[in-house]
This record gives structure tokens, sequence and C-alpha cells, in this order.
């Protein structure tokens, strides 16, 4: 199954059993959304609960808060994560918060799906990374899987949450395949994933990075380097156990997302590591991302500015390496 | 037909022995397997048995040295004659380690790490006095008790990392001792066989194109290994021969091409480093040998070299011990040499001569360093070994005393 | 508090209780002013004197099931959906016993219980969710209204337009009530929008507006009742701008340095909504007297009740964040 097949089938499968799920966004009916996501939902599904909206992220945002106040469990889609500036004054001010400004009397279980990334030129007002402005909200659920099957089983978790979950996938991931239960199984929200084991280093990746970490820890293995792979999955809340304990095995860490480094989530993570795996670590902690700049036009000046496989197999030796 | 009894090739690269004494005269009845004589091959001196029964009917050579393969005597039946023959002395030279201190030898700074992270490791202890350490090595230095100061780090920049505390052992103090010659009136003492044998063999090492190659290696590291091997095996003492042993007999098999004895037809290349060790015995030196000493571990090796050095200072050494040798290491560091040339031990290709570990300032970096220093001069058998190989050879030697882990 | 009424319009045997009611929430607001100028209350506060008929009138025009979503200004549309003056007054003392429990305020009254979603801090903030939870009705098929309160200030922002504008594409039953004071802040109307007329808003969209004269709490409650059952019977939201004023400051302590200052003045002598009903049924004065002392009496309890409330354990700050 592709990713992009996982995230219909979770959405799908869900409205299929219950009739408060429902979805929304701009061009995700006929057109199946912008990213072939939704392809062939509204003809199973129907218009009402496959909805068109026209271009205004906050009503589209507002008004799923607004249903899942109401108890329904709307999914809203925000066509480019770039545009989730737009949905934030009501996902940041009004979803994260109407818990707790009530003292517990509402819930928001509501689901902003999006998607972003660099590849293929979109220039920069599309293809921004954005997830380190949501985990830093209180009263936000974020969600980033990397895999087939993880996006399916998160996304179903995602639905069922009770509280607002900004959930990001990844444009260059939809059409990757891969082994998926024939059922879908919940995955548990805030349960990072270790995809390869390793004796020196744990690279912790997020998004595409987790599949470039894979092939820079294969490239890594010819040098005799052993790499540990781990994906956290949900970015908040995070499951800091998980990362820790890897730090604790390998003592040295390297951080790796496509968003900016500076003051990115790598940063948040890395922190956490500091403090939790101090004594443990044998080398400073790396961070990959992609260098201050918005995302450039030009193919040469994109791949400079984002980070690929060689950028976290150059971190990978840095940890490792006794020059100076 | 009586039976020749000649002088036996009792080892390999033996081209002569010294007869001491017979211990059968003319005329008395030999069974096979009786002692017959001693026989002092320069560097033990054994028993030969008769390989024959019958009467030891003549002794052609009563003493002396004679060359492997000549007739000495002759064990046959009552009444029989023999006619004598002459002994030609062409034993080639025995080696022996001789001192020799050459003060004005300098001091080769050498920068040689190895491993694929090659490195020129900068001081660890930056100006100010501040030690650059990875937590982790801290938290291995604080729970082993070790002193960061006394780690020299591998790291970038200097940086010392866990591998480091690992492997590196505060040092003690090596031993010296130098027996005070005794003062009085002058002696005379006759020429031993042995002193002879070393006297004429010397002499003919002399001739053999050798060259010499110095290098001063830091002991920081080998020093706290010796003594945390120490701590770990109290039964087994180990010492900077045992570790210098172990660490060439790796080196040798990294560098396969100086694992060689070399012979007028061919060199031969061992499979495994027999490491020799010269030892100061009664009776003059000899260089027993540790075979194998690429697959013995450290404590191994230290009880194998106190096996053969009390033999050796007890004559009790078998000519199995002193066989097959590839390298000799001479060390006079215990007798607080700082340097010296030692000579060949033909058939081998090269020698080890080892001094003593001197804390002395060293430039790093623009700063002053207190480091242990140990100088190391390899003399090679230039027919065997070229400069480049010696040199490569001997960098790896430093390399290994200086992160003894690579090693290991 | 609130009554449901089936009818079209306030019958006149109800007018008394709708001024009490009124009264209740001036002599309410008027207090809360007086405690925050002693210092008792924290944060900032926007009372709704002036505006009395416009929660009244819309609020008891509601059914049972239908919801509302509020502004800054929201003490008089939280008395008017059902609270009562003890909880309201203690949240504002940041009590636990308050109806957002000492974790909203003044700003972020919930009572959900009684179909009040919120006041929100942000203008516009709630108008979409409005949109939603009217969306929700529709999908469900429950015949259920969701109102949303804003003032002129908040037609200019974008969740304003982007709500109406998906409301009405989507014929959700929602009534948006514009409670027109005609200041945003300290800006006057005609210096915020370039329409005089804020109905005219409602047309932009094709939407069904209503207007009418936000003090006359019987033409609110027509009005609204008008509205709602446009609302209810799927033609699809309305727009309902009430024509009201706002005798105070924006915020308690507004010197108000921006208006002229007889027009307060002036705006009370002739347009306070609860004179008008009180002229218009002729109430006796003792009967008001007696009314104004029920009420007054409320009020003080409440302030006595939320003095007395217990404050939130600090660690309390860490619940309620997630489900």
């Amino acid at each position: 199954m592709s990713y992009r097949e996982a995230v219909r089938d979770a959405l799908s499968t869900a409205m299929r059993q219950d009739d408060d799920v429902f979805i929304m966004g701009e061009d995700i009916a006929e057109m199946g959304g912008s990213m072939g996501v939704t392809h062939g939902m509204v003809e199973e599904f129907g218009k009402e609960r496959v909805r068109n909206t026209p271009i205004s992220e906050m009503a589209l945002a507002g008004a799923a808060i607004g249903a899942a106040l109401q108890g329904m469990r709307p999914i809203a889609e925000i066509m480019y994560e770039d545009f989730m500036t737009l949905a934030s004054e009501q996902i940041v001010n009004q979803a994260a918060k109407h818990r707790y400004m009530s003292g517990g009397q509402l819930n928001v279980p509501v689901v902003f799906r999006t998607q972003g990334g660099a590849g293929w030129s979109p220039g920069a007002q599309h293809a921004q990374q954005l997830e380190a402005w949501f985990v830093h909200i209180p009263g936000l659920k974020v969600v980033f899987a990397s895999t087939p099957e993880d996006v399916r089983g998160l996304l179903w978790s995602s639905i069922y949450d009770d509280n607002p979950v900004v959930f990001f996938e990844h444009r260059t991931l939809y059409g990757i395949k891969g082994d998926v239960p024939a059922k879908i199984e919940p995955i548990p929200i805030g349960k990072a994933r270790v995809h390869r084991e390793g004796e020196d280093v744990t690279v912790i990746a997020t998004g595409r990075m987790v599949h470039e970490s894979l092939a820079a820890a294969v490239e890594a293995e010819k040098e005799g380097i052993s790499v540990e792979v781990v994906d956290p999955r949900t970015l908040q809340p995070l499951d800091e156990e998980t990362l820790v304990a890897s730090v604790k095995k390998t003592n040295r860490a390297v951080v790796a997302h496509e968003a900016v480094t500076k003051m990115g989530f790598g940063a948040e993570v890395a922190a956490v590591l500091q403090y939790q795996a101090f004594d443990w670590l044998d080398a400073p902690i790396e961070r990959v991302g992609a260098r201050f700049t918005p995302i450039p036009f030009a193919p040469v000046m994109e791949s400079f500015v984002v980070p690929h496989m060689e950028t976290v197999l150059e971190a990978i030796y840095r940890t490792v390496t006794k020059k100076s | 037909m009586a039976t020749e009894v000649k002088l036996p090739r009792l080892g390999q690269g033996m081209e002569s022995g010294t007869i001491v004494k017979w211990l059968k005269s003319e005329g008395e009845a030999v069974k096979k397997g009786d002692a017959l004589y001693e026989l002092d091959t320069d560097k033990v001196t054994q028993e030969v048995e008769a390989e024959a029964s019958g009467v030891l009917i003549k002794i052609a050579v009563p003493e002396g040295e004679v060359e492997v393969g000549r007739t000495i005597g002759f064990i046959g039946d009552k009444g029989e004659t023999v006619a004598e023959s002459a002994e030609a002395d062409s034993a080639k030279p025995e080696p022996a380690p001789v001192e020799r201190a050459a003060n004005d030898v300098p001091h080769a700074a050498t920068n040689g790490s190895k491993g694929s992270e090659a490195a020129a490791p900068a001081a660890a202890r930056e100006a100010g006095g501040r030690i650059k350490a990875s937590p982790l090595a801290r938290r291995i230095a604080r729970e082993r008790g070790v002193e960061l100061s006394q780690v020299r780090g591998t790291g970038p920049d200097g940086r010392i990392v866990a591998e480091d505390v690992e492997r590196g052992e505060t040092q003690p103090a090596t031993a010296a001792a130098a027996p005070a010659a005794p003062a009085g009136e002058v002696e005379s003492r006759p020429l031993s066989n042995v002193r002879k044998t070393i006297a004429r063999r010397l002499t003919e090492a002399w001739t053999v194109p050798a060259f010499q190659l110095t290098v001063d290696a830091d002991m920081t590291r080998a020093n706290q290994l010796i003594a945390r091997y120490r701590e770990l095996n109290p039964d087994v003492r180990v010492t900077v021969t045992d570790l210098l042993t172990k660490l060439c007999a790796q080196a040798l098999m990294r560098h396969r091409d100086m694992n060689v004895q070399y012979t007028e037809e061919a060199l031969l290349v061992f499979p495994s480093a027999n490491v020799g060790i010269a030892v100061a015995a009664p009776q003059g030196l000899v260089v027993p040998v540790i075979a194998g000493a690429d697959r013995l571990t450290l404590a191994q090796i230290a009880s194998a070299r106190g096996d053969v050095v009390s033999r050796a200072r007890d004559g009790k050494l078998r000519s199995e011990d002193l066989q097959g040798g590839t390298f000799t290491i001479s060390n006079l560091g215990m007798y607080d040499v700082d340097q010296f040339i030692a000579v060949l031990n033909p058939p081998q290709a090269s020698i080890l001569a080892v001094g003593a570990t001197r804390d002395k300032v060293v430039p790093r970096d623009g700063d002053l360093e207190v480091l242990p220093m140990m100088t190391l001069t390899l003399t090679c058998d230039h027919r065997a070994v070229d400069g480049a190989t010696g040199a490569d050879f001997l960098r790896t030697v430093k390399a290994y005393l200086e992160a003894p882990g690579l090693a290991l | 508090m609130a009554k449901v009424e089936s009818k079209t319009t306030l019958a006149k045997s109800d007018l008394p209780d709708v001024l009490r009611e009124m009264l209740l929430i001036r002599r309410f607001e008027e207090r809360v002013e007086e405690r925050f100028r002693a210092g008792e209350l924290p944060g900032f506060l926007h009372v709704t004197i002036g505006e009395e008929a416009c929660a009244v009138g819309v609020c008891r025009a509601l059914e049972e099931g239908d919801v509302i979503a509020s502004t800054h200004r929201a003490h008089g549309h939280t008395l008017a959906k059902g609270t009562h003056p003890n909880e309201l007054m203690a949240e504002l003392y940041g009590k636990q016993e308050g109806c957002s429990h000492g974790y909203g305020g003044s700003m972020h009254l919930y009572d959900v219980e009684r179909g009040n979603l919120g006041a929100n801090a942000v203008v516009g903030g709630g108008l979409p969710q409005i949109t939603g939870a009217a969306l929700a009705f529709q999908m469900r098929g429950e015949p259920r209204v969701a109102v949303a309160f804003f003032g002129d200030g908040a037609t200019n922002i974008g969740t304003f337009h982007e709500a109406l504008n998906l409301a009405q594409l989507w014929k959700v039953p929602a009534v948006f009530v514009l409670e027109d004071n005609h200041w945003a802040e300290s800006t006057p109307e005609s210096q915020h929008s370039p329409i005089r007329d804020l109905s005219d808003r409602a047309k932009a969209f094709g939407m069904k507006a209503i207007k009418v004269d936000g003090q006359d709490v019987e033409a609110v409650y027509k009005s609204t009742r008008q509205a709602l059952d446009h609302a209810r019977s799927g033609k699809g939201p309305v727009y309902l701008h009430l024509d009201t004023l706002r005798f105070s400051g924006h915020y308690i302590g507004d010197p108000q340095v921006y208006r002229p200052k007889n027009e307060a003045k002036k705006l009370r002598d002739t347009r306070d909504p609860i004179e008008l009903l009180r002229a218009k049924i002729a109430l006796p004065d003792a009967e008001f007297e007696e009314m104004d002392a029920e009420v007054s009496e409320i009020v003080e309890a409440s302030v006595e009740f939320a003095k007395n409330g217990t404050d939130p354990a600090p660690e309390d700050a860490l619940k309620n964040v997630y489900a």
C-alpha cells in the first residue's frame, strides 16, 4: 500500500464506520485533493461528508473546530503546510485552548491534515516544514508519520483522539509503498519507532529524513559504523523515553529533520537528550536540517538548502571522528 | 664400523657449538641415550646424548667450537680405531646486544597515529587548565578513579573520549635495578666459551649492513594500561617489556616484511611473531623466544616471559626456548639507559633497543607538556629490510605504544 | 434565567421579567466595574452597560439546544443564556466555582451545559466555529441553531468574511448577531468601515439580513425569532444587525478620551434599554425599586459567593491541557 493510499484508507475506514467522521478541505471532492489523497472518496461518501471549501483556511479550520465542539470528528485538510499560517489563529487560539479555558468542559476532537516539504522546486511559499511552531502550543498534539503503516495507524489514532491533532504528511512520501497489516492497527500517539538497531550512534529522524537516514546508515555500516535509526512519529507528545534509552546505548546522537535546523524541533530533542543523557554522551549532539534560508526555486539551490542522505552521513561521521 | 658422533644441529640457525667437556672418556662404554658431552651453543649449555651404544673409541674434538656436522667422536666396538679430523670454526657470530650509549642521537618526534581517523592529537588540556573531555569520558573516569589529567585525548581538538579513559591507566613507577659493581682489586677472569662466542659473533655481526632508526614514544597510556593490567591480574606482574613484546608482535603481523629471517638463498617469512627477549643471564646474555606472541594475551606473555627469564637466570633454558625467533627486544630501561643501539641477532632481520621512560618537556600545539617519553632504536639488516619498511614498522610500534588499544 | 419562548413575540406578561433580567445584568456590570476599581478583579474586563436588550432579547428567543458563542464583552450573553450570577462572579474572581473553573476569566466564559460555547478574546474568533457548529447540526439533522455575537469592529476581520461566506455557501443553521455599538475600541465606525450601513456586509454573501433597534428588547426578540426560524427551517443563516449603544468605555477604566464628553450621557438619557422598557410597560416606581433591590441583592450575594470561593491550587494549572 502506498502512503497516499494508507491515508485514504484510514479516512475511509473511519468514515464507513462512523457518521460523525467527515472531511473538508479545498479541492478534496471531485479532484480528490491536490495530492490525490481523497481520490474516489466523494463517490463513496457523497458531498456532505467529503466537503470542498472555498479558499478560506480560517473558516475551514474554524468550522472543523465548531463541528468538533459538537462532538463530530472532522478532518480538515489544509492543502499546503505553508497555509497553516492562515489557519493558525483558529488552531492555536481556539482549538488548542477551548478545553483549558473552559476548565475542562469542552473537547475538540479535530484533525488538521496537511502536507509540506521541498523537492520539485515548489518555491518558498509551498515548501515549508513548520512543525516547530505547533509542537510549541500546549493543547495541540502533533504527528508526523513516515511510512504507510505508520501514517495509517497514526491517522486512525488521531481521528479518535479527543484532542486537536496537527497531522503532518510529506509530499515526497505519498508514493512510497510499504507493507501494512491487513486490518488497520491503531498506533498509539506518543510512541517512537526504532527502524534499525545499531551500536555506535543514534539518528533520530522525522518525515522524509527517516528514509534518508536509513540510507545513510547503510553507507555508514560499510565504514564499520553501526547506526540506530529512530522515528519519534509523534512530535508532541515526544517519546523521550525511547529516544533517551537509545542514546544511552550508543552514546552519540544525530537529530535529522527537513525543517530549518536553527530553532527547530531538533533543538528540543537535542536539549532533551543533553539533559537526560548528559553523562552518556561521548560527542556533541549533531543536528541535520535545512539551512537558514527560505526554500529557493532553482533546483541546484533547493538541493543545497535542504538536507539529504549525505548530510546525515556527514553528521554521523562527525560524531565518531577524532578530527577537529 | 664405528659410528661417527657428529655435532648435531640442535636449533634452526645453529651453525656451531662449543664442546665444553666430555662426560665419557675414551674407551668407556656408552649406551644409547647416555649423556655424552656438554655442548655450549652460546645461548645455553646442554648435555648431548649418545646416539649409539658401544665404546667411545675416540674423542676427536675434546673441547672448543665445532661447526655443526663435524665429527667429534666415534662410538664403536672395543679395539676399533679411527682417524681424527680437524674442526674449523666458521660459525656466524652470535648476536648479542651491546651496550653502546649514544648520547647525541636526536630524539625523533614522529607523529604516528594509526587507523582510519588519522589525527594529530592536540593536548586535551587547554591553556588555562581546563581539560576537554566528553561527559561520558568524565563519568567513566569518575567511576574508575582515573585522573583525567593523566589521560591522553584522541577526540577532536584533543578531547578525551570514553575509549581514551577505558584504555588509559595511571603510570606506575618503573622499576630500575642496577646492582652496583663491587669495588676491589683487579680480577682476571678467563673468557668463558660463551664470552668467546659472543665476542666472535658480535664482531661478525658488525659486518652486516645495518641501519638504525630512532623514535620517541609517549608512554602515558601504555603505563596506564600496565597499571590497570596489574590491578586486574595481581598474580602476573605485567611489565613494559611484556607490553612491548605484545605490541611488537602485533606490529610484526601488520608488517609481515619485518617478520623475516635472512638467508643467502631467501628471506624466510614467518607466519607468527616469535619475539625474543634479551635476558641478562649469569653466564651472559641469552635471548629466549616467546613464540606466537601475536596470539598471546598480555598476561600470557608476562607469564611466559617470567618463566623463561627465571630459567635463563638459573641456566635451565632448553634449545627450543631459543629457537625460531624473528625479532628481538632488548630493554635496558631498567638500567636507566636513555638510548642505545642493539646489534642485530642474525638471522633475524631486526632488533629493537628500548631505553628508560623519562618525563620530558614536549612541545604540543604551542604549549609545553611534560610527558613520559621512551626512546626506541630499531636496528635493521638492510639485506632483508629497507629503510621505509623499518620506518613504517617503527611508526606502528610507536602508535601502538601511544594508543595500546589499537593493537590489543 | 433564560426562558424558552415559543412565541414570535414576547408576551406582555413576560415583560416585567424581561426588564428584571436586563436590570440584573445592569446591576451586575455596575458592581463589576466598582469591584474592579476597588482592585479586587484581576485581568481586564469589558462591561455591557447599555447593550442589555441585545443579550436578553436574543437569548430569550433561543430554543433548548441552541448554542451561542460570544465576544470579549460577554457578561450579558452569559447571564442571559442562563449562567447563574454566582458562577459568573466567581469566574471573574478566578475561583474554582467559576463557570470556567478559574481557567478562563472574563473573556473566556464557558457554560457548555447551557449552550454557551465560550466568550472569545480574539475579535471574530468564534465566528467560524459557529459556522462549524451549525454545520454539525445540519449534518446530523438536528433542529438546532448556532448563534454568534460579534461587534461592528469584527465585520472587518478575515474570520468574519470567511465564516459568513462559508455559512451562506452551505446554508447552515446559524444566526450572526451584530451588536453594532458603532465603536471598535476607540475607533468610531466611520473610521473603521468604508460602508455606513453594516447590514450591507450581508449582501456580499447573499445572506438574509435583518436590522433592528438594539435598545428595543421586544424588537430584538421578535427579529431573533424570525432569524432563528429562517435558519432552523434550512433556509440558511441570517445576519441580525442590532443597532445598539455602548454607554461605557471599551473596558473598565477606559477614560474614553476619544469620545465626545457628553455623548454617553446623552445616550443614557434617551436610549437606555431598561428605561425604555420600564416606560413602555409603565412599571410603577415602587415595583421597579423592589425589582432593583431584588436584583441588587442577587448581585451582592454573588460577590459574597465569589469572595468566599475556593482558589485553584497552583498545580491545577497543569490540568485540562489535554483530554
